[in-house]
């Protein structure tokens, strides 16, 4: 696979990372919660600076860690029955994300399990130090780790085909990439914009991005299987 | 006014607890904040809604911690919508 067709797929999968929601929930709550608590809009800007830089880091972090797994397991040259795996875990997230991701109920209700939700809630609400606020970035990756592993996956796979310069390249690019929506969300918040636009723009299109992101796993688990699977077992492509 | 209405708490997992003015006061002052109003408007929204909610507690025991937000939220929503949106959306934003 070439560089430009290798940076297209990772840049593809974090755009879908991108399009899932838990940590701009939690992004959101946070700022709602500062700002409510009185505290001034450097001190509110600090946390969400925090809160986004662990995100990043945790994002960096699990897509390093995967990588290194991939190639302890398969070295550098990927079979097709492990592309055929990770499509396969593309299309059932995929499908998943469909018919689950957003709770069937008012509000930006995520299908994460209750008790993790209210964790991140109540830990949200009781976060006061930047410290603080870089952990639950942290732990909001974690949180939603079941419908990202398959991007992340996909793009750990096609990571280790790649030279060292470029492995480093592609990270950068995912990570970025992938915490694009989160930049968004934290550049109107640090530029004063009122919390309840946010969070009615993300309510009233909550299923729009429940069908991109799971119509963007489908497309790239076929697209993959086409090219890695189909193309090499063939010998055409 | 002194009220003795009980709140139980969510799922009825915490033990309940005495209505308490201030608490009701400061989630609608910080529901306000949130989007960013002035402060001074903030507390008086917030006096008129907890008046609002202490009119609908009376003659009530014991009620939940989700029936005294839906009342608040809907006194609030008459004052200013977008802190009573924001309000209604504490435990389903994740």
């Amino acid at each position: 696979m070439d560089i430009i067709s290798s940076l297209s797929i990772i840049a593809l999968s974090a755009l879908i990372h991108a399009s899932f929601q838990l940590s701009v929930s939690v992004l959101t709550l946070l700022s709602g919660h500062s700002i409510g608590a009185k505290r001034s809009q450097a001190k509110v800007l600090g946390m969400t600076t925090s809160f986004v830089i662990g995100v990043g880091v945790m994002t960096v972090l699990l897509l390093s860690f995967i990588s290194i797994v991939l190639i302890d397991t398969l070295g550098g040259n990927v079979p097709p029955v492990a592309w055929a795996m990770a499509c396969g875990l593309l299309l059932g997230i995929g499908v998943a994300v469909w018919l689950f991701y957003y709770r069937r109920e008012n509000g930006t209700s995520l299908w994460v399990p209750r008790p993790i939700a209210n964790y991140l809630t109540d830990r949200t609400k009781a976060t006061t130090h930047s410290a603080e606020a870089f952990s639950l970035g942290l732990t909001s990756v974690l949180a939603e780790f079941i419908f990202i592993i398959a991007p992340l996956v996909i793009s750990a796979l096609v990571l280790i085909q790649m030279s060292p310069g470029w492995q480093l390249v592609g990270i950068g690019l995912y990570t970025i990439v992938s915490m694009l929506s989160l930049i968004i969300v934290w550049v109107l918040i640090g530029s004063g914009h009122k919390l309840s636009i946010i969070q009615k723009w993300r309510e009233s299109n909550k299923y729009f991005m429940q069908f991109a992101a799971g119509s963007g796993l489908i497309v790239l688990g076929f697209y993959t299987y086409v090219v890695e699977v189909v193309g090499r077992t063939v010998g055409g492509l | 006014m002194s009220l003795t209405s009980y709140i139980v708490k969510q799922n009825g997992v915490r033990r309940s607890e005495q209505f308490s003015r201030e608490k009701l006061h400061a989630s609608i002052v910080a529901a306000c904040l949130s989007v960013r109003t002035p402060i001074g408007q903030a507390e008086i929204i917030a006096q008129s809604v907890a008046e609002g909610v202490i009119a609908w507690l009376e003659n009530k025991p014991e009620v939940t911690s989700h029936d005294i937000r839906l009342a608040a939220a809907k006194h609030l929503q008459a004052h200013h919508p977008d802190a009573a949106y924001m309000y209604q959306q504490y435990r389903i934003t994740i």
